[in-house]
């Protein structure tokens, strides 16, 4: 039986993704990331010399702000900026620039579902505009399990509260890759960067929404390899 | 024989495309015995080269390759020539804040003539043209006030003037050669003076303020503009300064 949602999507389909790159002026990189209603404003900073207390001064140091769109900060944004930063950790290389410190901070302008995945797909373009050295990037995606026990992507605010469990899950982007790729990468696991996890879901279910997750990935890797195309123009100096 | 997946066919070059942090773009193991240079944007990952900035791979035949990209910080490399700002003074360097992840060092004999004696007094604030003499990750850059023969060719202290910042692309843009057409369309109409930095910040000095800005506020429009239309911009200035 197929899933009727409130805003007429299916299952599998994604709300109207929109990203927009080098908007703040004072921001070494900024990007603005949007899901339906969903939107956050990222803007990177760094890397600046200088390390905090306590972190490892032979690699780069990040740190995260979260600024919510009401309200003073508490302990739900203090967990973000946790996930947030072991997960740009993860992407960053840290052995670049040494002893430098690179801020992120973001601002919630709207809130309708999925705030985390928006946030990192915000926070990921952010960095590739300001230049930092990155592994590979990291892409998004909400997975909720509806009382049936169907895997429904990216969830609005209201779904979300009827649901009866969801995953919010990071993946690496699908790179472009000049290597011949093997026979067997196809039955190879997809990797993850980051799962949290909200509610109580069944293993099976889990794998299930890690399958739907990672190709609706995919998707928005394309959508993003499309989005950092348009924004380089062609070369000036070669006078047109 | 089973059908290959085409979610990602494999890119037999990749050179001039536009290429994002993960990619591989050279197998190195098909290329035995060549020495490959890497600039900017690229490392090396055991056999393969993957990308670490988005941006646009070039090729510069025979054996470099980097990664085209413009930002608004500046990663130190050597033999580049920036323009930097006196942060502190030491007893054997200058801070110097050059938009890079780390201060860079000058040391205060490295100028033409220089002697424990004859000590430049520079304030907190100079703006500087200097070359980047080293530039490693790990340690702070350092900088000249000399050519590499030792003869000041221009370096040191900018008086007077207007210094603006802008993005590393804009600034190697302006640096091409042949000369920009931005560039040849105000030298032609207006005398003025610049020194452009690759760190991105442009210095620029004329005789009237109206010149500086008219300048200033041209170079920094140009930056998304094609050659004509900088000319034609240029042209429409022109005319309301008349």
């Amino acid at each position: 039986m197929e899933v009727v949602r409130a805003d007429g999507r299916t299952p599998n389909q994604l709300r109207p993704l929109a990203c927009s790159r080098n908007l703040l002026h004072r921001a070494h990189g900024s990007a603005r990331w949007s899901q339906g209603d969903t939107i956050v404003l990222a803007a990177v900073y760094g890397p600046k010399a200088g390390i905090r207390k306590g972190e490892n001064p032979e690699k780069a140091s990040i740190e995260v702000i979260w600024k919510p769109k009401t309200g003073q900060t508490g302990k739900a944004e203090k967990e973000y900026e946790m996930i947030l930063k072991r997960t740009l950790q993860s992407i960053c290389l840290l052995a670049v620039h040494p002893n430098t410190t690179t801020s992120i901070i973001l601002q919630v302008v709207g809130d309708d579902g999925a705030l985390l995945p928006c946030a990192i797909n915000a926070s990921c373009a952010a960095l590739v505009d300001a230049g930092v050295p990155l592994k590979h990037l990291a892409v998004a995606i909400c997975c909720g399990l509806t009382e049936g026990g169907y895997v429904v992507l990216d969830p609005t605010k209201s779904e979300e509260q009827k649901m009866r469990a969801f995953a919010y899950l990071v993946f690496p982007n699908s790179s472009h890759s000049v290597l011949p790729k093997a026979p067997s990468a196809v039955d190879e696991e997809p990797g993850i960067i980051t799962s949290v996890t909200y509610g109580l879901m069944s293993e099976s279910h889990y794998i299930n929404c890690l399958g739907h997750g990672h190709a609706a990935c995919a998707k928005i890797s394309e959508f993003l390899r499309k989005s950092l195309q348009t924004q380089f123009p062609g070369d000036l100096s070669k006078g047109t | 024989m089973d059908v290959e997946k085409p979610s990602n066919p494999p890119l037999t070059s990749c050179i001039d495309r536009i290429v994002l942090p993960g990619d591989t773009v050279l197998d190195l193991s098909t290329m035995a015995n060549q020495t490959i240079k890497l600039g900017e944007g690229l490392r090396q990952d055991c056999d393969t080269i993957s990308v670490m900035k988005a941006g646009k791979l070039r090729l510069s035949k025979p054996n470099k390759y980097w990664v085209e990209s413009s930002h608004k910080r500046y990663v130190p490399c050597a033999e580049d020539t920036i323009l930097g700002i006196v942060v502190d003074s030491k007893p054997d360097n200058f801070l110097v804040d050059i938009k890079g992840p780390t201060l860079a060092l000058l040391p205060v004999l490295a100028f033409e003539g220089g002697t424990r004696r004859n000590i430049p007094k520079f304030e907190v604030g100079t703006l500087l043209y200097v070359r980047v003499v080293k530039a490693n990750n790990s340690m702070n850059p350092e900088l000249s006030c000399t050519d590499a023969t030792g003869k000041a060719a221009e370096f040191g202290p900018l008086k007077d003037g207007y210094m603006f910042e802008t993005s590393t692309g804009l600034a190697r843009m302006l640096l091409g050669s042949p000369t920009c057409p931005i560039l040849e369309a105000l030298g032609k109409k207006l005398s003025f003076e610049i020194a452009i930095g690759l760190n991105g910040r442009v210095w620029v000095n004329a005789s009237s303020p109206a010149t500086i800005i008219v300048v200033s506020n041209a170079i920094m429009n140009s930056e998304f503009l094609s050659g004509t239309q900088q000319r034609i911009m240029v042209e429409k200035l022109m005319q309301k300064l008349q």
